[in-house]
């Protein structure tokens, strides 16, 4: 029981993450009817930008020394007498750290987002009206651009970026067993849902939510009623990057930086198809389901199973719901 | 020859049919009139297998046909037109046609690898007949090798016909044949519609707005409106039925 | 000038090279492909090679996307499934004589391949479109994270890969490239002309057909499921096929050959060089393959061959494989296979302009 409420909750907060970024793919869609299939490797480009912005950056020589480490007066004083593991001590590595990882949470954000913006205006735009699959092919080909020109642009070893909160173990019962967490790992949670949340509700209720919607019903007609299609495609490639940039973010802090990154993109796509495309309450209850499907899969059989966990999932739900667990079913005039 | 009894079809609480109850006779020209929204389209797809309706039955030539797919409909002899042309743009015209060939074919899929022998005899039979029966038939010879994209509308709903009668049917539906279409081409389609009776005996449901051509070709006619049959008869009957004047022109008139 | 365009009979018209100048470039390049192992030397016949075994899997992709309309992001899968199938059948049946041996196996490499295609193609039926890509995509990731699992270690060898058997024709013995280049080259032409002939018969219409419009297909009395899983079989018995000339061609196979960059790379050839046309595949192939090795050379070059700057040359060769992929689908969708055609058109109508 222990076990299961640890790895349950593991799971939780994978799958957290794993809606930060769907959401994407699914903001991308719902505007353009275009899935990214090269997504992941733009949460790879935001995993090297909040390295470069956080580590490789403030290690320059001319970049000043506060950003590299923030050690005002006040915070070599509490340090003095700390034992070596104790939390306050995290807490205050954590906090010499925060510069960077702000510089670099806004470096990575604003870089990816103009990175989207730029693959919007030079690829997709140019498609919009043509095929989808035409630009669904742009994306696969954009798998290969992004993927090379990550391991052009960064060749330096990818060394350890610091996490956005303080790592704390934290250990606390449920239900009569001990559970076991960082603090990082709950941040992270809590930042993923939030965004999710934020975007889910700008979706629901803002002008240019609503905007998107109709898009997202008709191009044609959306256009005619005055709404700039063109901005919206931006404006969804813009929110994906950008989100996908904080998503990578959190990846390179847990799981560190290499280009298999991308990779990670595919099952997450395979959970925004299990959701139902279109729908983000769908691929909420998607990803939360994977995450916990793969950290028990993880329990029980063992760690290289959970890789293909999202797989086997998407297939069975497409056998038995074609359209997803909340997608539309498009109906087919004759 | 096709018949339907108490054919009740709906979409979520959308009634689109109603107890509808018609035979289309043997070799005659039947049609189906209503104004928009009246099912006509619905009724056409749930006789050709694409909706499966919630009550009621379809016969074909006595066998009951309601539960079983539109590729076995086909092959029973049973063939249909589109109201918005669904020809196959990525090939010619003469592929197309080619594909009414389908259900008379027999070549399976290592004897079209190989090509020559029985599947080079077979395709060159269909070509031959296709030729001499529907292409010179409904005189697109001059056009057989053009693609579909450079057609005029009325030449796709020409070749969409020429497709349907490769296939060689015993009952003919047609949504809307001369939809969109001048005088001269609704003219020369209702004689092409009239011919195809007359020569090959085919047994030809049709559905139609432009009311000169329905009284003027078809010898029984069903009128539907909101999804209920409302009359049923020769044009002369129908056309002066109390209801089918009101469905038409409104109470007041 | 090529006028008129005059036929006695309709065997004539059916013909697929009905004219003089589509005659003169297939048999033109089919002498050239025989001339070709007296006169390359080693490197030019191992890039052969490797053209003549994708080329097969790109054509059977080719049925599946480019004639029926199913996109598949996954076809990587089957060329290890008929890679991996021609090493476990060869293992198996090693007391058989050596000289029958490939016979019995390739042919047993394409039926497991055409299989598993048509388990893989079952969605197809109740998903089309992006659904479909991703769900090959999926049971693409599966089989090869199967075939890497300690559970079929001891037949695949696992992530480390397995050594596999050359090929033994009645004894003749396909040790050297230029052997294997006459067996890729003959079975090569041969599934290339096979899959044309389909296209000339009803089966491969019913393809075209459900690709422009599935419902009407179905109203001319074309099964979906029949036809639907047929496809997904040709498709993967071709990629079955090309990797049973896969596992003769090398010495060693590993799992991460097969893996999404090869499924990639079959898509891509086939949109550059053309979906839904015969030719397609073949420049596609020629274009895919040339084009990193033109770059290669390039780098080389540039680079004086410094080792240091030598690494920079697959990141170029993947952007360049990217780029080319987008250009295309930006510039020309309908690929090469487009441009050549313009080209046999104003050979036609030569001396007259092109019209």
């Amino acid at each position: 029981m222990g076990q299961f409420i640890q790895f349950a909750i593991n799971g939780l907060m994978s799958g957290a993450i794993y809606a930060l970024i769907a959401v994407g793919i699914v903001s991308v869609f719902k505007a353009t009817k275009v899935v990214n299939f090269a997504h992941g490797y733009l949460i790879m480009f935001g995993a090297y930008f909040y390295f470069t912005f956080a580590v490789i950056i403030p290690g320059q020589e001319w970049a000043p020394a506060w950003l590299a480490s923030w050690q005002p007066g006040w915070m070599v004083e509490m340090r003095q007498g700390l034992n070596m593991f104790s939390p306050l001590g995290a807490v205050l590595d954590w906090a010499a750290n925060v510069p960077r990882i702000i510089f670099g949470l806004i470096g990575a954000v604003l870089c990816n987002a103009l990175l989207g913006m730029l693959i919007e205006r030079s690829l997709m735009r140019p498609l919009m009206g043509q095929s989808v699959f035409a630009m669904i092919m742009v994306t696969v080909g954009l798998i290969s651009i992004l993927s090379g020109a990550a391991s052009l642009i960064w060749t330096a070893d990818a060394a350890f970026v610091p996490h956005i909160a303080p790592n704390t173990p934290i250990r606390f019962e449920v239900f009569g067993t001990m559970v076991f967490l960082f603090g990082a790992d709950i941040v992270n949670m809590i930042i993923a849902l939030l965004i999710f949340g934020g975007i889910v509700a700008m979706v629901k209720f803002t002008k240019s939510g609503v905007a998107i919607r109709a898009t997202a019903e008709d191009q044609s007609t959306a256009y005619s009623m005055g709404i700039s299609v063109p901005k919206i495609f931006s404006r969804a490639w813009i929110l994906a990057s950008a989100t996908g940039a904080v998503a990578g973010a959190i990846l390179a802090t847990r799981n560190g930086i290499s280009p298999s990154l991308g990779l990670f993109g595919f099952s997450v796509l395979a959970i925004v198809l299990m959701g139902g495309l279109d729908s983000y309450v769908g691929c909420f209850i998607a990803a939360m389901s994977v995450g916990v499907l793969e950290a028990m899969t993880q329990w029980k059989l063992g760690g290289e199973w959970a890789e293909i966990v999202p797989y086997v999932a998407v297939l069975v739900v497409i056998i038995f719901r074609p359209h997803g667990l909340m997608g539309q079913k498009e109906v087919e005039r004759i | 020859m096709l018949s339907v009894s108490d054919l009740h079809l709906s979409f979520g609480g959308i009634k689109a049919l109603q107890g509808v109850n018609f035979e289309a006779k043997e070799g005659e020209i039947t049609g189906v009139i209503g104004p928009n929204g009246a099912g006509k389209t619905s009724l056409f797809n749930a006789i050709s297998g694409f909706y499966a309706p919630d009550k009621g039955t379809v016969r074909f030539d006595g066998q009951d046909i309601t539960d079983i797919t539109p590729d076995k409909r086909a092959s029973l002899g049973m063939a249909r037109t589109f109201q918005n042309i669904a020809l196959f743009r990525g090939m010619t015209v003469l592929d197309n046609i080619k594909l009414g060939g389908h259900t008379r074919l027999k070549t399976g899929m290592f004897s079209a690898f190989k090509y020559f022998g029985s599947a080079r005899r077979e395709e060159l039979e269909l070509r031959r007949d296709i030729e001499e029966r529907v292409i010179d038939f409904l005189e697109i010879d001059h056009i057989r090798k053009y693609p579909i994209t450079m057609l005029s509308y009325g030449l796709q709903k020409r070749v969409e016909l020429a497709r349907a009668l490769a296939m060689r049917p015993r009952v003919l539906l047609l949504d809307e044949p001369v939809a969109g279409m001048n005088r001269e081409e609704t003219a020369d389609m209702a004689r092409f519609i009239l011919d195809v009776q007359e020569q090959f005996g085919t047994t030809i449901l049709l559905v139609e707005h432009d009311m000169h051509m329905v009284m003027d070709i078809c010898s029984h006619i069903v009128v539907l409106n909101f999804g209920q049959q409302i009359a049923s008869g020769t044009p002369a009957e129908v056309s002066k039925n109390p209801a089918v004047i009101e469905a038409y022109l409104g109470a007041a008139a | 000038m090529i006028n008129g365009n005059l036929k006695a009979d309709y065997g004539a018209d059916e013909r697929v090279l009905n004219n003089r100048n589509k005659q003169l470039f297939v048999y033109g390049s089919m002498l050239l492909l025989a001339i070709f192992p007296f006169v390359a030397g080693d490197y030019a016949m191992l890039m052969a090679c490797k053209m003549g075994i994708l080329l097969i899997a790109v054509v059977g992709v080719n049925v599946l996307t480019g004639y029926t309309g199913l996109v598949s992001l996954g076809h990587g899968a089957f060329v290890a499934i008929g890679a991996y199938a021609t090493v476990v059948f060869s293992n198996l049946f090693s007391g058989l004589p050596e000289g029958i041996l490939p016979l019995i196996v390739i042919p047993l490499a394409v039926i497991v391949s055409a299989l598993v295609g048509i388990i893989v193609g079952l969605p197809s039926l109740r998903v089309k479109g992006l659904y479909l890509a991703v769900a090959t995509l999926a049971a693409s990731f599966i089989v090869t994270f199967l075939i890497e699992q300690d559970l079929f270690a001891p037949w695949t060898g696992g992530v480390n890969g397995i050594n596999t058997p050359t090929a033994n024709l009645l004894g003749w013995e396909l040790d050297t490239k230029r052997e294997m280049y006459v067996l890729i080259t003959v079975l090569a032409l041969t599934t290339l002309l096979a899959a044309q002939n389909l296209f000339r018969t009803r089966v491969g219409r019913a393809f075209i057909a459900i690709r422009d419009r599935d419902y009407s297909a179905e109203i001319l009395g074309i099964s979906l499921l029949r036809y639907k899983l047929m496809s997904f079989a040709i498709s993967a018995a071709y990629c079955g096929l090309s990797g049973a000339l896969f596992a003769y061609f090398y010495a060693r196979i590993l799992p991460e050959q097969f893996e999404l960059d090869l499924s990639l790379e079959l898509v891509a050839a086939l949109i550059v060089g053309g979906m839904g046309r015969t030719m397609g595949p073949v420049f596609g192939v020629f274009i895919v393959m040339m084009v990193p090795e033109l770059i290669k050379i390039a780098m080389g070059a540039a680079t004086g061959g410094s080792l240091e700057l030598a690494r920079y040359t697959g990141p170029v060769q993947e952007i360049v494989f990217g780029l080319l992929l987008v250009t295309f689908l930006l510039k020309e969708p309908l690929g090469i296979n487009q441009i050549t055609d313009r080209i046999l058109r104003s050979a036609n109508r030569w001396p007259f302009a092109r019209g």
